[in-house]
């Protein structure tokens, strides 16, 4: 798929390293191949090119390296984070989303913040209510033998979660999960624009509500919280909630999405965590980097040379987590899913590297571990349903935008010998 | 063995901790308490599988004991 009335490339940019389709288009015009498409990038692309766009978004170098992309990430000085979401801009306000939008030094006064309520120990101590969330959503679809598998369980699943741990109200889930797709998933501009006022709108009276009536919720917490010895402004408390909303909804959903996309298209692989549930912490950290969802963007702040390309004070990096996570330089057999290969593979960059870090990667990792096991233990080998077609999206955050799931439950032999007849025949 | 650790970036993912808990604590914030600490043989493995886990390259392995030097330094 390649870009119409593409925008010219600056000057700057060597024609032999441009290359003229949007990243985004592409991967979610692959469906099922995505993945496969990308990783072959690494065979057919120079090691950092650049496209003139991606979406709505202006053209970008794409570095494919993983080293190239250690070093940008662990570079801030010359990567910058600053600006690079559109939200605010198209709302034509100001505020930013931190600290994920804000580098160093001041970027550690907000992380400070944050740091705190997400560590291992913190989720340790959500493990009971992630469990009992996860298995009220499973038993509800059990006997049906079949579910749409984003509404009943990988929607849900994380935005109870969150609004829990944020200490909002759990009756606003279909909201959120309605404003988490439609910000964050769509690829036109107006729908983004409209989201965000709706999103920044409720934000803005839920804080002014907590401004009023403290509780012991994440909004409370940030209103009692100093930077500089001074309480937090208003766009500083929008930006940080904000921030959270987009970070905590829809990377989960997206990749619980594709990690079911993937046991259920592979049985043998199904059958072997169902066979060695020990295995499935490993099998988590295979998937998250077989399957990497997010791409984020650096604006180059003074000219710097990597390998052949020249980048300028002001041009756009993209950061593409799972072009990095499919390098062949870094793991062996990189566009297979081996989950017995994943311990001794070298780490994988799903949650970013550097100071902008995933903050909420031990919450993930978690709430990824659990649904794997009790999907495994409480619902029979499952597949794609019968008569429907996963539909992959690539636009923003990578994810599965339709994916039914089909399984036979003991009491229904005759129905699943049927529909075994007639996949074989299919 | 001796480990060292540039916690200074540290960027808190905690596979350290995953793999090995007993050497490699966390802080309260979650990322790595520690600037370094030497191991025995026995736990040698281990804390070699902990530094290949860190994301950020940061804990580095700087010698092995000295055969027969099971001592702290």
């Amino acid at each position: 798929m390649t870009v119409d009335h593409a925008p010219a490339a600056p000057p700057h940019i060597p024609a032999h390293l441009i290359r003229n389709f949007d990243l985004w288009a592409e991967l979610t015009a692959q469906g099922e191949n995505a993945y496969a498409w990308a990783a072959a990038l690494h065979q057919n692309t120079p090691p950092i090119f650049w496209i003139p766009r991606l979406g709505f978004l202006p053209g970008a170098w794409i570095p494919r390296r993983s080293e190239d992309l250690r070093r940008i990430l662990q570079d801030p000085e010359t990567f910058s984070s600053a600006g690079l979401t559109p939200y605010a801009m198209l709302l034509g306000e100001s505020w930013r989303l931190a600290p994920l939008e804000v580098d160093p030094p001041d970027h550690a006064k907000y992380r400070a913040l944050l740091n705190p309520l997400f560590t291992p120990k913190k989720v340790d101590a959500l493990e009971r209510d992630i469990r009992e969330l996860a298995t009220q959503l499973i038993e509800a679809v059990a006997q049906k033998g079949r579910c749409d598998f984003n509404e009943d369980f990988a929607k849900p699943f994380p935005t109870l979660i969150f609004l829990k741990l944020m200490g909002w109200p759990l009756e606003d889930r279909p909201l959120f999960q309605h404003w988490t797709q439609t910000l964050i998933k769509s690829s036109d501009m107006q729908v983004v624009t409209d989201n965000a006022r709706t999103i920044t709108d409720w934000i803005r009276t839920h804080i002014a509500e907590r401004r009023e009536n403290p509780g012991d919720d994440f909004s409370s917490y940030l209103l009692a919280s100093q930077i500089d010895g001074r309480p937090l402004t208003d766009d500083e408390m929008l930006g940080i909630n904000f921030l959270i909303f987009i970070g905590g909804l829809d990377t989960v959903t997206s990749s619980i999405g594709l990690f079911f996309r993937h046991l259920a298209r592979n049985p043998e692989q199904q059958a072997q965590l169902r066979a060695n549930p020990d295995l499935i912490p490993d099998a988590v950290e295979e998937l998250l980097r077989s399957y990497s969802i997010v791409n984020m963007r650096r604006t180059v702040t003074r000219d710097v040379q990597i390998g052949e390309a020249t980048m300028k004070k002001g041009d756009i990096v993209m950061i593409s987590t799972e072009l990095a996570n499919l390098d062949p330089e870094v793991f062996d057999e990189a566009d297979k899913v081996d989950f017995q290969l994943s311990t001794g593979n070298a780490p994988h960059m799903a949650f970013s590297y550097g100071v902008h870090r995933c903050v909420g990667s031990h919450l993930a990792r978690r709430e990824l571990r659990i649904a794997l096991e009790l999907w495994l233990k409480l619902i029979p080998p499952f597949r794609i349903a019968d008569g429907t077609q996963p539909r992959f999206n690539a636009y923003g955050v990578f994810g599965m935008e339709d994916l039914h799931l089909q399984w036979d439950n003991p009491s229904d032999r005759n129905g699943a010998s049927e529909t075994r007849v007639s996949e074989a025949s299919a | 063995m001796r480990i060292r650790v540039d916690s200074a970036a540290c960027a808190g993912h905690a596979r350290c901790n995953q793999v090995a808990p007993g050497l490699y604590e966390l802080d309260d914030n979650g990322y790595i308490a520690t600037s370094g600490f030497t191991v025995g043989p026995d736990q040698e493995q281990l804390a070699m599988r902990g530094a290949r886990a860190c994301p950020e390259r940061v804990i580095h392995i700087l010698d092995e004991a000295p055969a027969g030097e099971g001592g702290p330094d």
